[in-house]
């Protein structure tokens, strides 16, 4: 569901402020770091009723945001969406419904992104929810504009069905406008009407041939045709023209079905191209030839078919409304492709004729008017509309974020409130590192997405990428640099020791001359040394503060149930484990009850002494290997605070073998031998220590 | 600032023997930025006496609190309630916040937690070095803002003496010869002929040895 609060862009990840449905990405992304893989999932799914969706097609605009991205590069934050939401504990989360329906009944016109945010949204808010699709096939364009390489059919299958199985009612074939108005929905006992009919009629190319000659398509039928299992025309080489996402969508399938050459004819530069960069580069790399500056002027035929497409080179002038520069023909350049087919790709517009007798549309007719982005509201009472319907072609996310829109609106009209526009987010301009914090900090670089070789990828239309491996995720997920969880001074509590000021690693935190300490929550990234070493603990980090660490202590020791010696183990989660890791410790050693933390750095000696007040025998500590730590300069920081430690206990009477410190394993959490030695030690105390 | 050093644990260990409800008391001002008794200390002590009086079969409860200032009688007295329950305090406080607490509290054992060790500057985190010795007589106009009281070993007005040796102070070679840092800097500012000006015997009663020091303000007592 969506937050209806209003956003104070100082409190929030940039990577969430990007997001049109301000995912809460820096959640997830920690969860995954945490292997608590199935929490990830629900957080996500809770906002986003089609999360495996997003996790391959969004174009991501948090990573654009993303704070890593002025290091070196974001975190790739698409592929750990894809990769919480394909695992197997997908299964374990269940939306509730409440206990009581509304009674109302709410029509989405329309089964793509929107109208099923939207019903998702709606059947949570207790109303009967149906959705009218004009195509045999739910999932708008998602299912017959995405091709199957970038989006597996049997994916979109399992969400949608996720969705109607909240107890949504489905009626498919039924085009509203033509068959049943909108005011017959009303007479029908609907009190309120979501339209989401989306963008799928092509714009023409208005060049000489287009309307002679067989061979010449819209790309919205070619690809319709290509996702329902069809092949609209056999072809040797063809042409597509426009540089958008779905002119690439158009070339990558004709590859795939069998095209020996796919020129894509683009008007501008590639810097100007819409289409998404990563959607340019797999296409170059499958073979797609692009010709940059270049537009059609007619489409020759022989036989009344395609044979060939008459272009000329352009040259870039001056800025056009768009802020694009636009292109100028240069004469005398003119040249000809030997095609056999051409794709016209060159935009979409709404089919809103068959409702524009019951709401009002934009100049061009094409558009549904709304009273404003966040309402919805359309010119007819109970009639609410969004997503490429009223913005033109845009992206799936921004579909969902109208869904979730419409929901909350006809859910306030519905109530008999009034409709709250949510104040969006402010343009948040973005903050800048300073260089010191770049430099300073460890840089990681950016797992790579797993792709099909390109000969494999052209034998069909399998899907290219592949989910990042549970190894490759948590990686991935630990290069995350916690915006805004890191230090929060307590000012009462603070005595302007300047500890902070001299332990910073980052060299974040300033002072006034009266002492007064700042921290920026934007540059600190929660390395908690701070934290630990503050004297008068007025610091503390909300990525796992000390009063959780200390209750994971607790809660670890209540849960011993072994008779044996019970160690204590603090794990680095920046080690290289798994799961599977971590359950086969439990297995094997009852004895060891782990808490997981960001880092060693975290562990303070009353935290060690706090273990063994509560009745640990021995305290483990497995520092994640050096080539893993973001902070490896807080390393001899941490062993001379764990010598302190061992005296400590050593005065205590205890053996200071009881307390060992060990490095993590290439592999795994920590290294049985050394298990086995702490356990020999606590039973027989005395013994030389190994290290 | 004073700075303060936690007493040896086998120390505080054996004067907290045998109090069946004692209160570790942090102070958060000098003693805390020790690293010797402020907050975080506290929860370290607190948990290893815990421990001691676990392991040695001792029966008793060890609370934890700080206070802003041990030496405040106002933030003394905000301990009264919590104090009320308790046979003992450790107090982490300097010597001056140890005796507050005695003063105010007359019916409690008041126990030191830290040695009281000088007044101080802090060279970088975890070093502290001497650098006043609260004589009440301040010189440092005259020896180029670096004080012989302080910190030459034999508290000479007139040095160096002959146990100068390259700069270092024949007590030790980590020790500089606070003279030679004297006339290097006189050097430096140009200003050698200070030098030629004698010290007469210094007067120490403002330095406490005329007895116990009071200091009273007329214009701001009440």
């Amino acid at each position: 569901m969506s937050d209806t609060s209003p956003i104070n862009p100082m409190a929030h990840p940039p990577c969430k402020l990007a997001c049109p449905i301000l995912t809460d990405v820096r959640e997830y992304v920690q969860l995954i770091a945490e292997r608590r893989f199935d929490e990830a999932f629900a957080t996500i799914r809770r906002q986003n009723p089609l999360p495996r969706v997003c996790g391959r097609i969004c174009t991501h605009p948090c990573e654009t945001a993303c704070k890593r991205g002025q290091i070196e590069e974001p975190i790739a934050i698409a592929a750990l969406k894809r990769f919480a939401s394909d695992g197997p504990w997908k299964n374990q989360y269940k939306p509730v419904l409440p206990d009581k329906p509304s009674g109302h009944k709410v029509a989405v016109i329309g089964s793509g992104p929107a109208g099923l945010a939207a019903a998702h949204d709606l059947a949570l808010l207790g109303h009967h929810v149906t959705i009218f699709e004009a195509l045999p096939v739910l999932g708008g364009m998602l299912r017959v504009g995405v091709p199957e390489y970038r989006l597996p059919k049997n994916v979109l299958d399992e969400e949608i069905q996720a969705i109607v199985d909240l107890g949504i009612e489905i009626k498919t074939g039924v085009r509203i406008g033509a068959q049943i108005k909108l005011s017959d929905l009303f007479e029908q006992g609907y009190k309120a009407v979501f339209v989401a009919i989306g963008a799928h009629k092509d714009r023409k190319l208005g060049i000489a041939g287009e309307d002679q000659f067989e061979g010449v398509i819209s790309a919205v039928s070619f690809l319709r045709a290509v996702n329902q299992g069809q092949n609209p025309k056999e072809t040797k080489k063809a042409a597509v023209i426009g540089g958008g996402n779905t002119a690439i969508d158009s070339a990558r399938c004709l590859l795939r079905m069998g095209a020996e050459s796919v020129h894509i004819v683009y008007r501008r530069s590639r810097d100007e191209m819409p289409a998404a960069q990563e959607e340019i580069e797999e296409a170059i790399h499958e073979g797609v030839q692009i010709a940059y500056l270049t537009s059609p002027l007619k489409i020759l035929g022989e036989d009344g078919k395609v044979s060939a497409l008459k272009c000329i080179k352009n040259e870039l002038g001056e800025p056009d409304a768009s802020g694009r520069r636009s292109p100028k023909p240069v004469p005398g350049t003119e040249f000809t492709l030997d095609v056999d087919m051409v794709i016209a790709a060159i935009g979409q517009a709404p089919d809103s004729s068959l409702v524009a007798d019951e709401l009002g549309l934009t100049e061009r007719r094409e558009r549904i008017i709304v009273e404003g982005p966040y309402t919805l509201v359309t010119t007819r009472p109970g009639v609410f509309a969004g997503g490429d319907a009223v913005t033109g072609p845009a992206t799936v996310v921004e579909a969902i974020s109208a869904g979730k829109r419409a929901a909350l609106s006809i859910d306030h009209y519905l109530k008999g409130e009034s409709i709250p526009a949510i104040e969006p987010a402010k343009d948040v301009e973005k903050v800048s590192l300073a260089r010191s914090v770049v430099e300073k900090t460890r840089k990681f670089p950016r797992c790579k997405k797993i792709s099909l070789p390109a000969d494999q990828r052209l034998r069909g239309f399998k899907e290219v990428e592949s989910v990042f491996s549970e190894d490759l995720a948590t990686k991935e997920a630990l290069r995350c640099l916690h915006c805004y969880l890191g230090a929060r001074i307590d000012a009462e509590k603070c005595v302007s020791c300047l500890t902070c000021v001299r332990v910073c690693p980052l060299g974040i935190p300033t002072t006034s001359k009266m002492g007064e300490i700042t921290i920026d929550p934007f540059a600190c990234q929660a390395c908690g040394v701070c934290a630990l070493e503050c004297p008068v603990r007025a610091i503390d980090i909300s990525l796992d503060p000390r009063t959780e660490i200390a209750q994971d202590i607790k809660k670890a020791m209540s849960t011993s149930q072994h008779s044996g010696p019970v160690i204590v183990g603090f794990f680095d989660l920046h080690g290289n484990f798994d799961s599977s890791d971590v359950e086969n410790l439990r297995q094997d050693y009852p004895h060891v009850l782990p808490v997981m933390v960001f880092g060693l750095r975290r562990i303070d000696t009353s935290d060690i002494l706090k273990a063994f007040e509560c009745g640990a025998d021995g305290v483990l500590l497995a520092r994640c290997p050096p080539e893993s730590d973001p902070f490896p300069e807080a390393t001899d920081r941490v062993k001379r605070r764990m010598a302190h430690a061992r005296a400590l206990v050593e005065a205590l009477g205890l053996d200071g073998g009881r307390l060992e410190i060990c490095d993590m394993p290439e592999q795994g959490l920590v290294q049985k031998e050394l298990i086995d030695g702490l356990i020999q030690r606590i039973k027989e105390p005395g013994q030389v220590r190994s290290e | 600032m004073i700075t303060l050093e936690q007493k040896k644990f086998e120390e505080i260990e054996k004067m907290t023997k045998g109090y069946s409800r004692l209160l570790v008391l942090g102070c958060e001002t000098c003693s805390a930025m020790s690293f010797a008794g402020g907050q975080r200390q506290v929860e370290e002590l607190a948990s290893a006496i815990r421990m001691a009086q676990k392991t040695s079969g001792q029966e008793g409860e060890v609370l934890e609190d700080a206070i802003a200032r041990q030496c405040e009688p106002e933030f003394v007295d905000l301990i009264r309630d919590k104090l009320a329950g308790c046979d003992a305090v450790l107090s982490l406080a300097c010597g001056a916040g140890v005796q507050l607490l005695s003063e105010r509290f007359p019916d409690k054992v008041i126990l030191p937690g830290c040695n009281t060790t000088f007044l101080g500057v802090t060279e970088e985190l975890g070093v502290w070095s001497e650098r006043c010795a609260g004589c009440g007589n301040c010189i440092l106009d005259k020896t180029a803002g670096l004080c012989p009281i302080a910190r030459c070993s034999k508290q000479l007005l007139n040095g160096p003496c002959g146990g100068s040796m390259n700069g270092k102070c024949e007590i030790s070679k980590d020790v500089d010869c606070v003279w030679q840092l004297i006339i290097d800097r006189l050097a430096r500012l140009n200003r050698l002929e200070m030098l030629e000006e004698i010290f007469p015997v210094k007067d120490w009663s403002p330095a406490g040895h005329g007895g116990p020091r009071k200091m009273v303000r007329e214009d701001l007592k009440s």
